[in-house]
């Protein structure tokens, strides 16, 4: 069923992702009368970025929840709510403390339709902000989407601006498996972008094509794409740029395209190298393409280390470090 | 199952003569079945299986109060209740020959059962994780104005477990119409209780400002007695109770563990304090059954066990394409090319 609404018609704003999520929200409550919100602080306080901000007072808090401070309990009753026909939408405070509830999401809502042979799905949507740049330190700066990667079952999903934000979250609320959609935090704030009115969807399986180029594709998603943009835009390079968007299933036909044409490949991802995203698209490529290769394919990311307080600005991949290695692959 | 007809509620104002040898013959049935394919794994047929011997006193007793709109997330060790609830034995038995009749194309192992058509979840391994699924479950029962009530049961290891805290604290916050049971058989593998807990089960539910309830659950008069109790107070109060069945596990964890390693049987199969037998003297007693009576229903159980397993033992195995579906609502090119590629 297409959902999407003619564009035309529909009032442009000017919003910010919290800004863009919030009216997505808005859109499930008002529209699905079995959607529901749950998570810590997120009703009278409206979420501690606000992203929740004024739903409590529209809805009533039999449908947004403010829930006791345990990720295993938020998980497993949204889990449980999902199952019996709810579609609720759990908030986990930062990605850090996602971890106690791992369990209910790779053993429990990953795996209920296969090992019901389909008589129960978990439509459920976990949202968590992820990612640096805020001052976080070790335990509010986790960028963990290769955890959920991995797991068959789920959807990863990671918007990178506020229009693809409130799209992808409507379309993450349409899927009947459940959704890890990741809130790169940084970009909460930091940019504002055209946001229609009323619903319209982005594609979940689609990466979208930011830049057109002949020379080089880099691969991103998430928060780094804005630092990505600004090497090509600044340098003039003649570069495709794709924005991931789903990482898992990912857009693999566009990723193989976009490589066969330029024959180098530059990934950038703010985790950790070691099994990151970028080790699997890395592997997709030398399965499909390697015969299109002109040089090795790099990934720029964070460190092998946990992430740093103070040193942040020097853990995050900067627009240094990602020129150096598009450089390295056109001159190889 | 009986009737209630003619003022003939003779038992505790509630049951009449028919339900409790209905309720006789649901336990004396799983138990037979239990032994059945503890037999069937010894012979290389069945896979596994986690038997429910000792348990069946407390289970035909919440079969007995459940309603049809409450549904039960259950745990494996469950098989009274399965068959108690109606589900037959032809399903159950597919399910653990993992044949190709069975609902989740035998992707399961034994034990880990789906009957949401007799109101029940669907059974996972790790320990508890399902009473905070429970809790949601509840949730959308009271959000969607739906009569009765989730009932959730799990062993005492379960107790320990993050999930059961947190299941126990969302419950009683939420004030969700919900049955926490807690089959204490005395072991967790090999841990005895003593060793897990060192506070009564029952008063766990206290520090949740959930009340709390524990029988001997090897008596049907005193395991009946607890679950009406408690299934009334969840009903009217439209809130959670704790409830502790005392029992014992007669058999292994499962079919790959041995017991004589870690403990001495207290109660031996068979015995005078076996509470089948207890069950069975006790309606002896009361007139509503005599031994002849009585090996009629376990010739019966043998015998139709055997058709049905050998009869569903001609069913081939599932097709290997059956291992990419149910990942998602439809593969994705992922499993779509693993297909091709090797199935």
């Amino acid at each position: 069923m297409d959902t999407r609404r003619r564009k035309e018609g529909m009032a442009m704003r000017q919003l910010n992702m919290v800004q863009a999520l919030n009216e997505a929200l808005d859109i499930i409550l008002n529209t699905d009368p079995y959607s529901l919100l749950l998570g810590e602080d997120i009703g009278r306080d409206g979420g501690v970025f606000r992203v929740t901000d004024g739903l409590l007072q529209k809805y009533g808090k039999e449908r947004v929840i403010d829930t006791p401070l345990n990720e295993l309990g938020i998980v497993g009753t949204a889990i449980g709510m999902a199952a019996y026909g709810l579609r609720p939408i759990a908030e986990i405070q930062f990605q850090d403390f996602i971890f106690p509830a791992f369990d209910q999401i790779v053993n429990q809502a990953a795996k209920i339709r296969y090992r019901s042979g389909g008589k129960f799905n978990a439509p459920v949507i976990i949202r968590a902000p992820y990612g640096g740049g805020i001052k976080g330190g070790l335990y509010h700066s986790q960028s963990g989407e290769s955890y959920f990667v991995h797991t068959p079952g789920l959807y990863v999903l990671t918007p990178s601006n506020p229009y693809d934000a409130k799209g992808l979250l409507l379309a993450a609320h349409k899927l009947n498996d459940p959704v890890i959609f990741l809130e790169p935090k940084r970009l909460y704030r930091s940019i504002k972008s055209d946001v229609p009115e009323g619903e319209y969807t982005i594609p979940v399986g689609k990466a979208k094509k930011l830049r057109e180029g002949d020379k080089i594709t880099i691969i991103t998603y998430g928060s780094m794409v804005p630092t990505v943009l600004n090497v090509v835009d600044k340098n003039n390079l003649d570069a495709d740029v794709m924005d991931l968007i789903t990482l898992l299933p990912m857009d693999l036909d566009s990723i193989i395209s976009s490589v066969k044409k330029t024959g180098r490949v530059v990934i950038v991802h703010e985790a950790p190298r070691t099994l990151g995203v970028g080790a699997e698209i890395s592997a997709l490529i030398s399965e499909r393409a390697i015969e299109y290769l002109y040089a090795p394919i790099f990934r720029v990311t964070g460190f092998d280390t946990p992430f740093p307080y103070a040193n942040e600005e020097h853990y995050l991949p900067d627009e240094d470090r990602i020129l150096k290695y598009v450089r390295k692959s056109l001159e190889y | 199952m009986g009737s209630n007809g003619g003022g003939t509620l003779k038992f505790l104002n509630r049951f009449d003569e028919n339900e409790l040898l209905n309720a006789y013959r649901v336990a004396v049935y799983s138990r037979t079945l239990d032994d059945r394919i503890i037999n069937a794994q010894r012979q290389g047929i069945i896979g596994f299986h986690t038997p429910s011997a000792g348990h069946e006193i407390p289970q035909v007793a919440m079969g007995m109060l459940l309603e049809k709109d409450d549904i039960v997330i259950n745990y494996y060790r469950d098989l009274t209740l399965l068959l108690f609830r109606g589900v037959p034995v032809e399903n159950l038995l597919d399910h653990f020959l993992a044949n190709s009749e069975d609902f989740s194309h035998g992707r399961n192992m034994p034990d880990h059962y789906n009957f949401r058509e007799y109101g029940f979840y669907s059974v996972q391994s790790p320990v508890a994780m399902h009473l905070p699924f429970a809790v949601g479950a509840a949730y959308a029962k009271v959000m969607k104005k739906e009569n009765g009530i989730v009932l959730s049961n799990t062993g005492d290891g379960g107790t320990s477990t993050g999930d059961f805290h947190a299941a126990l604290n969302f419950a009683s916050v939420w004030k969700m119409p919900i049955m926490f049971v807690i089959e204490n058989n005395g072991y967790a593998i090999s841990l005895p209780t003593s060793e897990q807990t060192k506070a009564p089960i029952e008063k766990k539910g206290e520090a949740y400002g959930i009340p709390g309830i524990s029988f001997d659950g090897n008596d049907i008069f005193s395991a009946l007695e607890g679950f009406i109790k408690a299934f009334e107070y969840v009903r009217t109060q439209r809130s959670p109770i704790l409830v502790e069945a005392r029992i014992y596990r007669m058999g292994p964890h499962s079919t790959s563990d041995d017991p004589k390693k870690y403990r001495k049987d207290e109660i031996v199969p068979g015995s005078s304090d076996d509470p089948l037998v207890k069950f069975k003297e006790k309606l002896k007693s009361l007139g509503i059954l005599n031994e002849e009576f009585d090996n009629e229903i376990k010739k019966w159980a043998t015998e139709d066990i055997e058709r049905k397993l050998e009869e569903r033992m001609k069913i081939p195995p599932p097709s290997k394409e059956t291992i990419i579906y149910d990942v998602y609502e439809n593969p994705t090119w992922i499993q779509e090319e693993e297909r091709r590629e090797w199935l």
